[in-house]
């Protein structure tokens, strides 16, 4: 790694993705090839993490330090590699059923806490890798191999739970789009604090072949009026039905994680000092 | 404190329901002017200001023949209590510190150090003004009087003030041991009865330049754990058996991807959330055996408050050393008990994580298999050290690989580790009493105090009794133990787990004899002296009057 150039290409570890031809993942990691090479981000300081599925073995085709971790905890865990070293860039990546239904808990507080990452969601509306399960986001009433009669519960939107959890950037990409969702990347990785990124991805394999066509029809930009602060706004461009609207749908400042970490840090040290281990044993005598 | 100040020995216990605020409660203390090991079976003072309260802990409170009770004039004592030496005072005509009232009392009658006492009066209530010093210290004299005036001839202290020692619960020892080790980053739920080490080290940490996170739940706690520990710092988590189960899946992430992490699991009496507030040794299984897959894990036990800061330090060691999760096993009793130390014990031996050298780096592989199973660890922000890590079966390199050949050299790499620790750690375990002893004592946790109790009586009566505590239970110091139990005439087990646990555990692991004698119990009441020496005499066949244990 000692001439390293920044570009898409070295981004690359030698690792081949075990994904399906034709996977919407594909554009995902090209994207992110491209705004990391765009962001010169050096692999040597940048931890990606997933939790498992398909999407979550991303963090192995990427020339960085690599976490693929457990079903729904990848947030946590990344939030451990923030705190214990804010320098890190931390970014976190996987699917919508991980990160919505098994670990629905930890998007909420991860967004809450504003803790300083990027999240990239892969959204492709079903289980891949456990073959073709209903997930959160699964439209209502489509029939799925767990659901044969048609999915009886309603979809959520991931874009509008991390507004409502608190996220400071909300956006929304389309893994067929490759330069558009590297831009929302580089905007996203940019952001102080909890940005959230839900890409649709198609899963050619369980959502068949039309969904990347149908996908691609519904895609519009964000309009050029929309007050990306304004969190009424920016709830209406989500659970929208019909049309997919992409682009930055929600960008506010807030104190991050880190920034009351380290707050917290000073005022601590201000008020009572760095303590050695006998002032600590002052308490018990 | 104040006795703790005269350099004197004391254990304090507490009982509580589960009220959130306010309702009956209980403390138990015993002082002595020798070291003591154990909460004593027998009270010789009581103090009781509402009989009614009383009446909720009577089941669990055994008093002295000739015990000194005082109670409230107003309250009239019930029938039952005519054999003890029961003193009215005038509690309810007191308008408040009551509690420092009928310390002042038992100082008085007890030989308690007063001076100490006013002196720590004074610091307790520092932060509340003048008034207040003074109102507690007048209270105190107040009872102080009284006592004497009340002329009771009770075998008073008898001791020369020397050191100071130090007072504090199993908690506060295991947050200053994680301190002394080097956690500096901490991730926690809060629960009972752990919850203690959450709010020491979330005030302590931030002046260490470490920091702490207070998680949604069990599953965060550990998994910022593993992920503060991969990104370099020594971390851990606090919790208790509901908590350790929702963690049982990340630490098999935590032990398949070779990532340090120290649980401390103080017990409590389950299963669900059983009795949350009261001590039972029966996370054991869950710690030995706990979650999926063929799992290498350390497990560690404390048997009292120093040990609490000791176990605490080995855990960050192991841990650290050799990329694996640690489970140090407290109990309620030694959590939220205070126990007087030296503060010189608490010193202890702080090893590091073995970190990539450049060389390493050179031609880095992650998961090298090695002869002791530690393979060099890169951390995030080292050039050269980059790596995926993984929940996945994973060759050298952390690539995933779902291939037996894979899996067989890297299960045995994983599980060379512990052949390191046990070689290295075998020295954990705690034993006392002659070689080839009439009966030899098996315990672990905090059995260990009282059974050390029970067996300084027992030789003082002529017996030839021994005992035998490992503090590593995983893995365990099996030829030590074997050993002890080849040379004993008899064994007796003593464990508080209804399922007996350890027992069994015991069994699986080494060869004990056939006609082996097992107390074991539920836990919700700590295990006496009178039970061990009870148990010990059946098992040396030797009669005896309940009395005559309890003396």
């Amino acid at each position: 790694m000692t001439d390293f150039n920044y570009t898409p290409n070295e981004y690359k570890s030698d690792l081949k993705p075990v994904w399906c031809p034709g996977c919407g993942d594909f554009g995902v990691l090209n994207s992110l090839y491209r705004a990391m090479a765009e962001l010169r981000m050096d692999p040597h300081d940048t931890v990606v993490v997933s939790g498992i599925g398909c999407s979550s073995r991303l963090p192995g085709y990427v020339e960085a330090y690599g976490f693929n971790s457990l079903h729904g905890r990848a947030l946590p865990i990344a939030t451990g590699v923030k705190m214990a070293n804010p320098h890190l860039n931390v970014v976190v990546v996987g699917g919508d059923g991980d990160g919505i239904a098994i670990g629905g808990n930890h998007f909420l507080h991860t967004a809450r806490r504003n803790a300083d990452m990027t999240y990239i969601m892969m959204d492709n509306q079903i289980y891949g890798l456990t073959k073709g399960q209903a997930a959160p986001t699964t439209p209502l009433g489509d029939k799925t191999k767990s659901t044969t009669y048609g999915n009886p519960e309603a979809a959520v939107d991931p874009c509008a739970l991390a507004i409502s959890f608190g996220a400071s950037w909300v956006g929304r990409g389309f893994s067929g789009d490759i330069k558009g969702t590297a831009e929302l990347m580089k905007v996203a990785m940019q952001h102080r604090g909890f940005a959230f990124l839900d890409i649709i991805s198609p899963c050619v394999t369980w959502r068949g072949d039309d969904q990347h066509k149908e996908f691609r029809a519904r895609v519009r930009p964000v309009p050029a009026e929309h007050d990306r602060t304004n969190m009424p706004a920016a709830l209406a461009l989500t659970n929208e039905g019909g049309p997919i609207t992409t682009g930055v749908l929600y960008d506010v400042t807030r104190p991050t994680l880190i920034d009351e970490t380290v707050e917290i840090r000073d005022k601590a040290i201000a008020l009572k000092k760095v303590p050695t281990k006998q002032e600590l044993l002052k308490a018990f005598m | 404190m104040a006795s703790a100040r005269e350099g004197l020995s004391v254990i304090k216990t507490e009982a509580y329901g589960p009220q959130i605020r306010g309702g009956e409660s209980s403390c138990t203390v015993r002082i002595s002017a020798t070291p003591i090991h154990a909460q004593a079976d027998a009270l010789d003072a009581l103090v009781v200001f509402h009989w009614a309260d009383f009446a909720r802990f009577r089941e669990e409170l055994t008093l002295a023949k000739n015990a000194v009770v005082f109670f409230d004039a107003a309250d009239a004592a019930p029938e039952d209590m005519g054999m003890y030496r029961l003193f009215p005072i005038d509690f309810s005509a007191r308008r408040g510190a009551k509690n420092i009232f009928a310390l002042g009392l038992l100082s008085a009658v007890f030989g308690l150090p007063g001076d100490a006492v006013r002196g720590a009066i004074r610091g307790r209530f520092a932060k509340k003004g003048e008034a207040v010093i003074t109102a507690n210290v007048e209270a105190f004299d107040a009872g102080f009087a009284n006592g004497l005036e009340l002329a009771i001839g009770a075998d008073k202290l008898d001791y020369v003030a020397t050191t100071p020692k130090l007072l504090m619960s199993g908690n506060d020892a295991t947050a200053i041991g994680a301190v002394e080790a080097g956690c500096r980053y901490f991730a926690g739920y809060p629960i009972t009865p752990s919850s203690e080490v959450l709010h020491s080290l979330s005030e302590w940490l931030p002046r260490l330049g470490g920091s702490c996170l207070q998680t949604e739940d069990e599953l965060a706690a550990i998994g910022a754990v593993v992920g503060g520990s991969f990104a370099g710092a020594k971390s851990m988590t606090a919790t208790s058996g509901p908590g350790l189960s929702l963690m049982s899946e990340m630490l098999g992430l935590a032990a398949i991807a070779e990532v340090p992490a120290v649980v401390v699991n103080v017990q409590r009496g389950g299963p669900s959330t059983g009795i949350p507030t009261k001590s039972e040794q029966s996370d054991l299984w869950h710690s030995l055996y706990g979650g999926h897959g063929d799992m290498p894990r350390v497990v560690l036990a404390c048997s009292d408050v120093e040990d609490s800061f000791h176990a605490t330090v080995d855990a960050f060691n192991i841990a650290e050393e050799f990329q694996t999760p640690v489970i140090v096993l407290s109990e309620q009793c030694i959590a939220q008990a205070r126990q007087t130390l030296d503060p010189e014990s608490l010193v202890h031996e702080v090893l590091d994580r073995r970190i990539a050298t450049p060389e390493e780096l050179e031609t880095y592989r992650r998961y090298r298999v090695t002869d002791d199973g530690v393979s060099p660890m890169s951390i995030p922000g080292m050039k050269l050290g980059e790596y995926q890590t993984n929940g996945l079966e994973h060759d050298e390199q952390g690539r995933p690989s779902a291939m037996y050949a894979t899996h067989e050299v890297m299960n045995a790499k994983r599980w060379r580790k512990l052949e390191a620790i046990a070689k290295k750690y075998g020295h954990l375990f705690t034993r006392f009493g002659p070689e080839r002893p009439d009966l030899g004592i098996l315990c672990w946790g905090s059995s260990a105090g009282v059974v050390r109790e029970a067996v300084d009586r027992l030789t003082a009566r002529g017996h030839r009794v021994a005992a035998f505590a490992p503090r590593i239970l995983m893995p365990l110091p099996a030829d030590e133990m074997q050993a002890f139990i080849d040379a004993a005439k008899s064994l007796l087990l003593i464990e508080i787990s209804f399922a007996k646990q350890f027992h069994r555990y015991l069994r699986s692991e080494l060869v004990l004899p056939r006609d082996l004698h097992v107390y074991a119990r539920s836990g919700g009441k700590n295990l006496t002296i009178g039970e061990v020496m009870t148990e010990a005499l059946r098992a040396l066949a030797v009669p005896v009057m309940n009395d005559e244990v309890l003396a």
